[in-house]
């Protein structure tokens, strides 16, 4: 049996309607009307121990609600949920002692204190002993490079800073299970790099295991390698982020610099884009690898015209989920 | 279950209680100035008349004095809930490995030992000073008062909890708990003494909590009651907690499966 077992989940909420302006108000105060929205539907997968998955997804997918429910914060209507051989939102206080959430918009530190204080509070919440409470700190604080911010009150802190606060009071306690809700949201490049290498590190050493939605693809193809796809509280892919390449990467660009401006004839199944519209020597030929062979392609380009620089690229990770989200790709 | 992790909030309210001082020092004028007018009041209406109803103008200033010091002792954060819901910080909080209500009752309790030692006995000396209140009717029955005090606080804590509840439904509750302190504030006796509400009324309220908050710990610390009689009054005190506290909890889980948690 797998750590978290996941099995058709679903959860709906009662969203009320309103009309805008004044007019709008009288009639909800009078006739409220209320629309039942379904944030997942019949969601299953399961994680094995050790694991590091990516969860994705467009805004409103479903995603923090599903977290929510792994977390034992919200019950699932239908469904069941199984960590480690407990019910989370049924056993939530035996429960959440293993496991630690990073919500990136949501600060678990106290805002008032500094950072050190809300940590030793949470010691003494999860009863951490003396010694693996200095040793968890201290490693934390290194990796994170936390030593200048740590006497600081939290609500001094910069929005890097304070992540990477609430991933060390996620952490602290040593869980064996960690979901990351956004943890890189309104991070800089630097600080991203640092969260993500710290992620990867513990999930190497510790064999923690996590799961890690996150709107930012860089962070995925760095830390995660496995990927689930969820759109309109649905599942759409489930599995290797190398696969979800081979499956719906299949287009290719040639980037191609003329000499000189041209005037390209077109051409059977190849999309071309202007990249510089003001001399028009610089194109992009997008075409699908099973369509259309490349070196053709690349043979009548140069036959016919005057090349300067060619480049071939695969699509970015970003842009196939891109595809995935407006429905241009059909997900079996 | 473990204390540890509860002490350590109750010392966190204890000290965040503490943090604000200006404002501290301006409920104790607050508190002694309620007593004052009330004691003029009070004055007015008893005139030359040595007692009303068998009831002594010592007797009426002891009961509100007492009362409204436990008052502020009782004095319960109801937005302690609702304001987790409303800003969404629910959901870190049911993160932690400890039962909610008991870091609420923790959290409570460390206020209010703050605001009993540091509040309702300042307040006490100087109403005894320039008043002056009856002693207890006897070391036995002061310890009985103390016993039914606490029951008394955790009468006003279930009704509270109970009520703090309701904003799994409402999301804001400020209207019901305003409702809630006018209504302990007339039918628990602070204002207006018990002794001194007609028969009907009596009879109604026989059948309410809210003289067990106050109304039972004053009676038993003038001496009012018989040994039988402060066994019985303690007993309805434990029935209503118990009776409130259920209706508290079945909302409590009703309330966690509808639970929204706002702002993503």
């Amino acid at each position: 049996m797998s750590l978290i077992e996941v099995s058709n989940i679903s959860k709906s909420f009662k969203v009320n309607k309103r009309k805008s302006g004044v007019t709008g108000m009288l009639a909800n105060l009078l006739v409220p009307k209320y629309e039942i929205r379904q944030a997942v539907k019949d969601i299953s997968f399961s994680i094995e121990k050790g694991e590091m998955v990516g969860f994705i997804g467009p805004n409103g997918a479903g995603k923090s609600t599903t977290i929510k429910m792994l977390s034992g914060i919200l019950y699932p209507d239908n469904g069941k949920i199984c960590v480690g051989g407990k019910i989370p939102y049924k056993q939530r206080k035996e429960y959440v002692g293993n496991i630690g959430v990073v919500f990136g918009q949501k600060s678990q530190l106290q805002w008032d204190l500094p950072v050190i204080d809300s940590l030793e509070l949470l010691k003494a919440i999860y009863r951490i002993p003396d010694e693996k409470y200095h040793k968890n700190l201290e490693r934390f604080v290194e990796i994170l490079d936390m030593g200048s911010f740590l006497h600081q009150p939290v609500r001094q802190l910069s929005l890097g800073q304070r992540m990477r606060a609430d991933i060390v009071a996620a952490l602290i306690h040593s869980p064996q299970i960690v979901f990351f809700d956004e943890p890189t949201i309104g991070v800089d490049v630097v600080g991203k790099e640092t969260i993500r290498n710290f992620i990867r590190e513990l999930n190497a050493e510790d064999e923690i295991t996590m799961l890690f939605t996150t709107h930012d693809m860089q962070d995925i193809e760095k830390v995660c390698e496995r990927l689930i796809v969820i759109d309109k509280g649905e599942k759409i892919y489930d599995g290797s982020l190398l696969g979800i390449r081979e499956k719906y990467g299949t287009t290719r660009q040639l980037d191609v610099e003329f000499a000189r401006m041209e005037q390209i004839a077109p051409i059977e199944n190849v999309e071309i884009v202007e990249l510089d519209a003001l001399d028009g020597k610089k194109k992009r030929f997008v075409f699908e690898n099973k369509k259309v062979a490349i070196n053709d392609l690349m043979n009548y380009i140069l036959q016919n015209y005057q090349v300067r620089d060619i480049s071939i690229s695969e699509p970015e990770i970003e842009s196939i989920i891109r595809k995935i989200y407006n429905g241009e790709v059909v997900t079996v | 279950m473990r204390l540890a992790p509860y002490i350590a909030y109750l010392k966190k309210s204890f000290l965040r209680k503490s943090a604000y001082r200006f404002d501290h020092l301006m409920s104790i004028l607050s508190t002694c100035l309620r007593i004052f007018i009330f004691w003029e009041i009070y004055r007015t209406l008893y005139g030359t008349r040595q007692e009303v109803d068998g009831i002594t103008m010592a007797m009426v200033t002891t009961n509100f004095i007492l009362s409204m010091g436990l008052d502020v002792v009782f004095g319960m954060d109801d937005n302690f809930i609702p304001g987790k819901i409303h800003d969404g910080s629910i959901a870190t909080e049911l993160l932690r490995p400890m039962s909610i209500k008991g870091r609420m009752i923790a959290e409570n309790m460390g206020s209010s030992v703050f605001k009993l030692i540091f509040h309702f006995i300042p307040a006490l000396l100087i109403a005894q000073i320039m008043i002056g209140i009856l002693p207890p009717a006897s070391p036995m029955m002061f310890m009985c008062f103390l016993i039914s005090a606490l029951l008394g606080y955790g009468v006003m804590w279930s009704i509270s909890f109970a009520l703090q509840m309701l904003s799994f439904w409402v999301i804001t509750t400020w209207s019901i708990t305003t409702l809630k302190n006018v209504v302990i504030n007339i039918f628990s006796g602070t204002m207006l003494p018990l002794w001194f509400m007609p028969e009907w009324m009596d009879r109604i309220l026989r059948f309410l909590p809210f003289s067990s908050i106050y109304f039972t710990p004053v009676q038993i610390y003038l001496g009012q009651l018989s040994g039988a009689e402060i066994l019985e009054k303690c007993c309805i005190q434990i029935i209503w907690i118990l009776i409130i506290y259920c209706v508290g909890d079945i909302l409590w889980k009703c309330g966690q499966r509808k639970l929204v948690v706002q702002g993503g």
